[in-house]
């Protein structure tokens, strides 16, 4: 078709004019007349395994994954009948939250919904399986995913009192993300102190001392004066109910 | 009905006829309903099922592809062909094309959609196909209106059909969309979730939310009531008319 630019609106025949208004009056009204959409608590279904959602996302997983990720966000934050953490299936959750790391192995999403979403239940039972779903991971890319492993280790201390299991995890950052933040990678040491362990935590202080691998002179000096305390007072904190 | 247009409406039919549309529309039947027969026969349990719903939503698609695409390709090729030119020549309204090509595209519409419902008479229950074909119908009849109003007011095949595409896409996401904006888990309060909203809104007064029609659901679980269909009906007919008149106010300020 050959464009010669428009004509005027008076060149359209009043009835197609009314007809437009008359029209879209209607539809606006229509639409604006309609309930607000409301979503169903339906349960969250079964996530498909990693293998087929790769096939899916026709070579781009890491875009499917942000999606999918949204789509479990969104899902327990529905208008009307927003669904308490408490009633989800948090095996089906972790299962969800796997599938987005396989998926996007590099993404810090899933297990900042693990620790700060689905982790702050006030349910013991479910915050010790997010917990674990995060220890579980941190170990598939350490150097990664220490901090939420850390947080789950402070979790534990404080919040699910258990500090058995937040020595375990804080030795696990220890162990194997090099590349952590000192205050991290001591953390085990600390803890060690409030179960009443002061003979490790001298020994373990002792030894990240004589390292080197603190290397900011106030850093050191914090921890020499620790240990001074440590090797002194035999315990310098009372330890924390287990 | 005018003759002028019952005629337009009539040379429309017999054009998809001799362009080999049913038969694009049998192949591409046949070949979806294979699949969910091979689909049937792979799975486990709730065969019957499976095969309903894998048939439903991919021949839903597909008509809809198929419906936009014919009268996109139809009017350009009208365009280049000079006919368009020669028929205004004539002392036939402008408004007259328009309803005449609409008429026969909805006739095209409606008897893709039957024939894509046929087959589920095997698989669902008759009441719960018959709502099943109405509602396709009618989602058939708002994207062809749609097609005709894109082709007419852009002129090109590509920007037309990336529109409709893009407007099927919204109105099938459309609910979902209202959904999160309504509830963000952050930031509720900034200026620009405020804004967004409020296109978001907007937005829904203007664009049908087609994810509520034709549903899969009603034939694989209980068929929706008619009271809740008529609504849709009566709505996709009003979205029709809106469609058309936009279409023959653009085509009434064209100059040829």
């Amino acid at each position: 078709m050959k464009s010669g630019g428009e004509r005027a609106i008076e060149t359209v025949p009043r009835p197609v004019l009314a007809l437009l208004v008359i029209a879209f009056c209607l539809q606006v009204a229509w639409q604006a007349w309609q309930p607000r959409p409301t979503a169903r608590a339906e349960a969250l279904g079964a996530p498909a395994s990693p293998a087929a959602l790769r096939a899916l996302s026709l070579g781009e997983p890491i875009a499917l994954a942000q999606l999918l990720t949204l789509y479990l966000q969104a899902f327990d934050n529905q208008p009307g009948v927003s669904i308490p953490y408490r009633d989800l299936d948090y095996m089906r959750i972790a299962a969800w939250l796997g599938t987005l790391l396989e998926l996007d192995p590099a993404a810090q999403y899933p297990l900042l919904m693990a620790t700060q979403l689905y982790g702050q239940v006030p349910d013991e039972a479910r915050q010790r399986l997010m917990c674990s779903f995060v220890h579980d991971q941190f170990w598939r890319d350490p150097d990664r995913r220490w901090r939420w492993l850390a947080h789950c280790a402070i979790m534990a201390k404080h919040r699910l009192r258990d500090a058995r299991l937040a020595l375990e995890y804080a030795e696990a950052i220890t162990r194997g993300a090099r590349r952590a933040s000192n205050w991290a990678r001591q953390m085990h040491i600390f803890i060690l102190e409030d179960l009443g362990e002061i003979d490790a935590a001298t020994v373990l202080l002792g030894g990240l001392l004589a390292s080197g691998e603190v290397t900011e002179e106030k850093e050191v000096h914090f921890l020499t004066e620790r240990l001074k305390a440590l090797e002194a007072a035999g315990k310098s904190s009372p330890p924390t109910r287990k | 009905m005018d003759s002028r247009i019952t005629a337009i409406a009539r040379y429309t039919l017999i054009e998809a006829m001799r362009t080999r549309l049913p038969a694009l529309v049998l192949v591409t039947l046949l070949a979806l309903l294979a699949s969910s027969f091979f689909m049937e026969t792979i799975a486990v349990v709730e065969s019957n099922r499976l095969q309903a719903g894998f048939y439903a939503a991919s021949v839903r698609l597909a008509s809809v592809f198929i419906a936009a695409i014919y009268v996109l390709v139809s009017l350009t090729r009208e365009f280049n062909d000079k006919g368009l030119d020669v028929l205004l020549a004539l002392d036939l309204p402008r408004s007259h094309y328009i309803l005449g090509k609409l008429a026969g595209f909805l006739a095209i519409a409606a008897l893709v959609a039957v024939a894509a419902a046929l087959p589920l008479a095997w698989f669902s229950p008759l009441p719960a196909v018959a709502l099943w074909a109405a509602s396709l119908a009618v989602e058939l009849a708002v994207v062809v209106a749609l097609a005709l109003f894109a082709i007419v007011t852009l002129n090109q095949l590509t920007p037309a059909a990336s529109f409709v595409l893009a407007f099927y896409l919204l109105s099938r996401s459309l609910t979902a969309v209202r959904l999160m904006s309504a509830h963000p888990l952050t930031g509720a309060d900034t200026l620009s979730h405020q804004l967004m909203r409020f296109m978001v809104e907007t937005l829904a007064l203007i664009v049908p939310a087609l994810d509520a029609w034709t549903q899969t659901a009603w034939l694989v679980n209980e068929p929706a009531a008619w009271s809740a269909i008529l609504p849709l009906l009566g709505f996709g007919a009003l979205y029709v008319v809106l469609l058309a008149a936009a279409t023959m106010f653009d085509f009434y300020r064209k100059n040829f």
